[in-house]
């Protein structure tokens, strides 16, 4: 039985390191909403391990666990013996696919980049009634979520930018992609080309997100190396904003979510507090914040293919800002509020913004 | 298991808390031990009642039947070793009672450790074994393995607490042990029977526990001996010195050595450390005991003796201690935690006889502990791909436990037999006590259906 896969030869040492504590447990979110401790890092490790030993083969009774993990990194960053589990799942993933098997949902999303720029294969993307393509300063990259599902929290954005007098452009931008490498397939050329290509074209010094995983594509996939070649600095807005001096404030209980991809994965979790902090005396932390946040749910694409389970796993999260008896819960990703916004309940009254929404809103009340 | 048990078992819990599926069966084949043996299916019972009926087709299929907690045994206790039904407790995870007026709780036996502790602490209670698995291990596995932790010389262990249970019988019976009183001398004690039993003799489905108000101070101090002797003197004069720490553990020289090769912590390499912690309400009733703690330290000639003006501080104290884990995890693809209790007096001789085995054998086994209560873990860090170091572990383990048994000391102090000691059970135990073990067994599981194969039950 083939056992030379490309994750075993990449990672084989950190998989038989996993020592079964099942320590991962207690911050898995997929294992927390479940109880099914296959789908758990343990679970996943041991999967792997009876695949490199040739016990069993890469088949679609494997798709339930391997592509079930909002690569949240909540796992490694417990592990006692250091198993990076989302790096490993990637590239098992691509091993998955490679060996024709895959979630459906994500054979679809595949389909779909390679036919569209967006991963809702919707047409063209909302101009913002704002001028795109010209040259200017700095280069803000909306993403797919915050342009086709969140453009409420996208205008205001837009809007708190003009109003701080940002020199800033928007593009014709197509998906960052990253996702589609995180599923087991490839990025594809044509939107990487097309990114770069329009971003160079506005001579701009910096690139400002509003997503943290298109912030994380184009800073650590060798694709969008040329950006950093001709000196483009790619930032998310929570670090561009940081330290701006807004001149509103606010009494209202607001609490921050750590979004994986900005913390865990990126280290970002002051940056959004010192905003955070600057608007309101009222701060207050969730009881799992910064390296222990509670993921939304969304991520890895788990809101597509296994849906019930991450509305659920939103819900725990919103049972958080329910219990330190928050108005507001502000985020620094589209796709969070996204998700978290779907699963709140009626009568859970706090509202969900992005930080740079909520201070535009604030400054559009004063 | 043929198609028509399965789904005569699916039909007891609903299609959602059943399972044949590849991925659970590869789940549930492992727990923390080295073991590995799938099983048939898995369920995910949710009331007394469906535990019951299970029970009562399992014992009529005459099918093996293996309850689990969060499977961290280190010994083996939850691998299915002859197949059959895993019996996942963890969405039966409700505590059912809070009852600070009479000190107790009522839980289910999936509730996870660190969940107790988090709606007790507000009340200022606590569950005080405090097994270094905690943010995941389930009270039914802790009260199952009979669990300790690094409170144990002052607090005792799992057994302390438990005053009454439910358990579900081989048959699908239910019956009821124990009391809601702190003190009972009413018959035999058919509680302690199943602390402990591994799941041998019935499955937990609710725990009646004491809890202990929890005070809320802390002093530590922490001891560097060159000399391991004076480490265990100290030990034993602190444990006779009237005062009782919550925590006194130790961390000899093969640990430090390998945090220093794995990390910049540069700790020094001496014989031993000694982590010693008092609780009590106020500052100066915790500090009066840290004193005589270091005063003893000093009087054993320690060669540095360090204390924590606050709780930073004394984190920086328990460096060496909580780095342990992680450090002999990485170092190796296979790791076995092991557990061994000898009388107190006797700890720096059994760490003696460890350096000498790990020499003998050519391996590295750190070790660290709680010599508080003689309770040590010394860690077989090796290669589970080389089937030359893997006997060599194999022939170490069984020199290691005739020493602990020569030295008066135990097989397990807080990790139970499981798989790993089985075969070790007679040289503790007498035959006659092994008999009635067996005829114990006997009794309550006459088809031998509950986890079979663990505690050496079986042998004529």
């Amino acid at each position: 039985m083939e056992t030379n896969y490309g994750f075993a030869e990449k990672f084989r040492d950190q998989v038989l390191r996993c020592s079964s504590c099942g320590f991962c447990r207690a911050v898995c979110p997929v294992f927390g909403i479940t109880k099914r401790p296959a789908l758990n890092a343990r679970g996943k490790m041991l999967v792997l391990k009876e695949i490199m030993d040739g016990n069993i083969p890469l088949s679609d009774d494997l798709i339930d666990t391997l592509f079930q993990c909002t690569t949240c990194a909540s796992c490694a960053k417990n592990c006692p013996s250091g198993v990076n589990v989302p790096e490993i799942i990637k590239s098992v993933r691509k091993d998955m696919v490679q060996a024709g098997t895959c979630h459906p949902a994500f054979v679809g999303m595949n389909q779909v980049l390679q036919a569209s720029p967006n991963i809702y294969g919707e047409e063209g993307p909302p101009d913002f009634g704002r001028e795109r393509n010209r040259k200017a300063e700095n280069v803000f990259f909306v993403g797919c979520v915050g342009s086709y599902r969140e453009e409420e929290a996208t205008e205001e954005t837009l809007t708190l930018l003009d109003r701080l007098q940002v020199d800033y452009t928007l593009i014709d931008e197509a998906c960052c992609s990253g996702v589609l490498e995180d599923l087991g397939y490839a990025i594809p050329e044509n939107h990487v080309q097309t990114n770069v290509d329009r971003i160079l074209a506005t001579g701009c010094k910096t690139v400002i997100t509003g997503c943290p995983y298109c912030f994380r594509t184009f800073n650590e996939r060798p694709q969008y190396q040329s950006l950093k070649d001709q000196g483009v600095e790619v930032v998310h807005i929570s670090q561009f904003l940081s330290g701006f001096d807004f001149g509103v404030k606010t009494d209202q209980k607001v609490t921050y979510h750590d979004p994986c991809d900005l913390g865990r994965h990126a280290g970002i979790y002051e940056e959004p507090r010192k905003t955070i902090q600057q608007i309101t005396p009222n701060f207050v932390e969730l009881p799992n914040n910064r390296v222990n946040a509670l993921c939304c749910g969304a991520g890895g694409g788990v809101r597509g293919a296994y849906p019930a389970h991450s509305i659920a796993m939103a819900r725990r999260r919103l049972e958080e800002v329910e219990a330190v008896g928050a108005d507001v819960l502000l985020t620094e990703c589209n796709s969070c509020v996204h998700n978290l916004s779907n699963a709140k309940l009626r009568a859970q009254k706090f509202k969900i913004y992005t930080t740079t929404q909520f201070i535009n809103r604030l400054l559009e009340e004063a | 298991m043929d198609k028509d048990f399965k789904d005569r078992i699916e039909q007891i819990v609903g299609p959602e808390n059943f399972s044949d599926s590849l991925i659970d069966l590869i789940a549930y084949a492992k727990d923390a031990s080295e073991y590995r043996h799938r099983p048939d299916a898995a369920v995910w019972p949710v009331t007394r009642e469906q535990v019951s009926a299970l029970l009562k087709l399992a014992n009529q299929e005459k099918s093996p039947i293996v309850p689990r907690g969060a499977g961290t045994s280190l010994a083996g206790l939850a691998v299915p070793q002859r197949g059959g039904l895993v019996m996942d407790m963890g969405r039966m995870d409700k505590i059912l009672e809070i009852n600070i007026e009479d000190r107790l709780v009522v839980v289910q036996p999936g509730v996870v450790y660190a969940d107790l502790d988090r709606k007790l602490s507000p009340e200022g209670f606590f569950f005080p074994p405090d097994p270094a698995s905690g943010s995941v291990c389930t009270l039914g596995g802790n009260v199952a393995t009979n669990a300790g932790g690094i409170k144990g010389a002052k607090y005792g262990t799992t057994k302390d607490y438990v005053l009454a249970l439910e358990v579900v019988l081989a048959d699908g019976t239910v019956m009821r042990t124990g009391s809601r009183c702190m003190k009972t001398s009413s018959g035999y004690d058919m509680t302690k029977l199943f602390v402990g039993s591994e799941g041998t003799l019935g499955i937990i489905t609710e725990i009646t526990l004491k809890i202990n108000p929890k005070p809320p101070l802390l002093s530590t101090a922490m001891a560097m001996f060159d000399d391991l002797e004076d480490a265990g003197r100290a030990v034993s004069q602190i444990m006779h010195s009237g005062i009782l720490p919550c925590a006194l553990e130790i961390v000899d020289q093969q640990t430090l050595k390998a945090i220093n090769q794995n990390t910049t912590l540069n700790l020094p390499e001496v014989e031993a450390i000694l982590v010693a912690e008092t609780d009590g309400y106020t500052r100066e009733e915790t500090e009066y005991q840290i004193n005589k703690v270091v005063e003893i330290f000093q009087r054993n000639r320690a060669s540095m003796v360090r204390r924590a003006d606050d709780r930073q501080e004394a984190e920086a104290l328990w460096t060496a201690r909580k780095t342990a884990y992680g450090v002999m995890a990485r170092i190796n693809n296979n790791l076995f935690v092991e557990d061994l209790a000898v009388p107190m007096s006797k700890v720096p001789e059994m760490l003696r006889a460890i350096s000498d085995l790990a020499k003998k054998y050519d391996l590295v086994i750190p070790t660290v502990g709680h010599a508080g209560d003689g309770n040590l873990h010394p860690v077989v860090s090796f290669d589970g791909t080389q089937p030359d170091q893997v006997h060599r572990v194999e022939e170490a383990s069984a020199e290691l436990f005739e020493k602990v048994i020569e030295l008066g000391g135990t097989l397990t102090g807080e990790h139970g037999i499981g798989m790993a000691k089985a075969r070790f059970m007679g040289m503790e135990h007498d035959l006659k006590s092994m008999e009635y073990m067996r005829g114990i067994k006997r009794l309550f599981d006459p088809n031998n259906i509950l986890n079979p194969g663990k505690m050496d039950l079986e042998a004529a």
